[in-house]
């Protein structure tokens, strides 16, 4: 229990105190001191000469990495939230647990509302499977009946620009393809909150555009997005509230303007000394 | 929490189904002959046993490619449909990868489509008993029963060895060996009554062995096994899946770190 200990004393201090007080039903995501390790040393113990060495050796073997510590926030219905961060700083990984992948060693998540995933580029289809077969699969995936994914068929595969390709299978298409049916299909299945992980960053110009008034739009209408982006004019543009994470840690939250600032100003400070000389 | 997973089982139900055709499908992609291999090839392969065996075996079996036949239709659905439910998070991964979702249907799919392969390779069975003209009885129309406990039983295993097999691939490797000594200890292809009486008792703890003699007894020898090997049969059966499920639950949240 020596974990916990260590844990909770350092819980307050992430909470914003200037937040304004949520009333319950508005909260459409609950991330409450949610914590999650890794055991890196048992990652790699897929053959059976590894697993009886750390049988043997115990819990010396053990090498924790905590990919998220204490980590509190509250998302309101129809908000829009940015994560923003170095490689390796957790986004990902809040992600997935937030969406139910992954789950927390300590801490609670409460989701009110359905999530669209799109949370790997390439991944997350089938790729033996078609694109029409694909966008049926997803949608039994989110619960939506055959019928009415039938209706929604030409929408998503318009928004894709992918009409010449119905029957292709996915592993035949190009990433920036994959991207796009992906996020078509999330967007086109009514989810309450949309999980968006660097999805934007493999299209063109022109599908960029498309998808961010599709955002635009759905943020309007009441979805809820979490957004995760190295490209911070376009953080900036989406969001307006922003969570900084470092090494699994909030640094700070609040406006996207200023939190963005911020971080910048860390990235060039954190640039300095790690200069290659020339 | 039994009111809660029984909700996600109802809500994900037509993703169930969705991802049992998807495997259908995927299964005989590409294939002309498609869905009739499952009744031919089990066809093939009786032929081949039954010039092997049965004048080794005449005196004790009289209608050798049956009994050959009906062995290999258990048999093969237990070990190659608790095989395949061992590798379902890895084969699933991508989509497991995506979104939150019942991790034991993936299981479920797989050990229902050997299921439903089975179902196929059935119609080539009753026609070979009718071809090879095995006196049927009015005990056949319960054949689905043991079948009905097989399933279950697939299940169980499989999704016991998957909750070992996720972390430890080098069970997929020990069970495809396990696989063929278990053929060998059970009564497929030869009968029973070679082995000595001493040791018989073993046999008979086998759960494959009972489930077989059951659907022999039924569809083959017309007879109506005792109330006992039923209740032998399903505990069997329930146990496996309770089993399964218990040791599933406990493993199946760290599963995300080894897919």
């Amino acid at each position: 229990m020596e974990i916990s200990k260590t844990g909770r004393e350092l819980q307050p201090q992430y909470i914003i105190d200037d937040a304004p007080e949520v009333k319950d039903d508005d909260v459409c995501i609950d991330v409450n001191d949610v914590s999650v390790m890794f055991n890196l040393s048992k990652n790699s113990e897929e053959g059976v000469k590894e697993y009886f060495i750390n049988m043997i050796k115990g819990k010396v073997a053990f090498n924790e990495f905590w990919a998220l510590r204490n980590i509190t926030f509250k998302v309101k219905k129809g908000d829009s939230l940015a994560l923003i961060g170095r490689n390796g700083s957790g986004k990902s990984t809040l992600l997935k647990t937030i969406s139910g992948i992954i789950k927390p060693v300590r801490g609670e998540i409460t989701v009110n509302g359905s999530i669209a995933p799109l949370i790997e580029i390439n991944g997350g289809f089938d790729r033996s499977l078609s694109a029409k077969e694909n966008i049926f699969l997803s949608g039994a995936m989110h619960g939506h009946t055959k019928k009415y994914m039938k209706r929604r068929f030409d929408e998503i595969i318009e928004f894709a620009e992918l009409e010449k390709f119905v029957n292709v299978p996915v592993k035949n298409f190009s990433s920036g393809m994959v991207s796009r049916l992906g996020f078509a299909i999330a967007t086109c299945v009514n989810a309450d909150i949309i999980i968006a992980d660097e999805v934007l960053a493999v299209g063109d110009a022109k599908f960029k555009q498309k998808c961010e008034n599709r955002i635009a739009e759905m943020l309007k209408g009441g979805t809820t997005i979490l957004f995760v982006s190295h490209s911070t004019p376009q953080v900036k543009k989406i969001c307006k509230k922003a969570v900084w994470l470092d090494k699994g840690k909030i640094v700070d939250m609040g406006e996207t303007g200023e939190i963005c600032d911020k971080y910048t100003e860390f990235l060039k400070l954190s640039k300095k000394p790690t200069r290659i000389r020339s | 929490m039994f009111k809660k997973s029984l909700n996600d089982f109802m809500n994900y139900f037509p993703f169930l189904i969705e991802v049992i055709k998807r495997d259908f499908k995927k299964k005989y992609y590409k294939s002309i002959l498609g869905v009739a291999w499952s009744m031919l090839s089990p066809l093939l392969l009786m032929v081949v046993m039954s010039i092997v065996f049965s004048t080794a075996f005449k005196r004790s079996i009289p209608y050798y490619p049956v009994y050959w036949f009906s062995g290999n239709l258990i048999f093969n659905f237990v070990t190659t449909g608790s095989q395949m439910a061992m590798n379902s998070m890895v084969t699933n991964a991508s989509l497991l990868k995506k979104m939150r979702m019942p991790k034991y249907f993936f299981c479920i799919s797989t050990v229902t489509l050997q299921f439903i392969m089975v179902l196929f390779s059935l119609v080539t069975y009753f026609a070979v008993e009718l071809i090879f003209g095995v006196p049927i009885t009015f005990n056949i129309i319960f054949f689905f029963v043991p079948l009905i406990d097989v399933y279950l039983f697939t299940l169980g295993l499989g999704m016991f060895l998957c909750a070992y097999g996720t972390f430890l691939r080098d069970l997929e490797y020990l069970y495809t060996i396990a696989r063929r000594m278990w053929m060998y200890l059970t009564p497929i292809f030869y009968p029973i009554d070679i082995i000595p009486t001493q040791f018989r008792f073993l046999w008979e703890l086998n759960p494959i062995y009972i489930y077989l003699s059951i659907f022999r007894d039924l569809t083959m020898n017309g007879i109506m096994p005792s109330e006992r090997t039923f209740i032998i049969a399903t505990l069997y059966s329930v146990i496996t899946l309770i089993l399964g499920i218990v040791t599933f639950k406990e493993k199946e949240d760290r599963f995300f770190l080894y897919i």
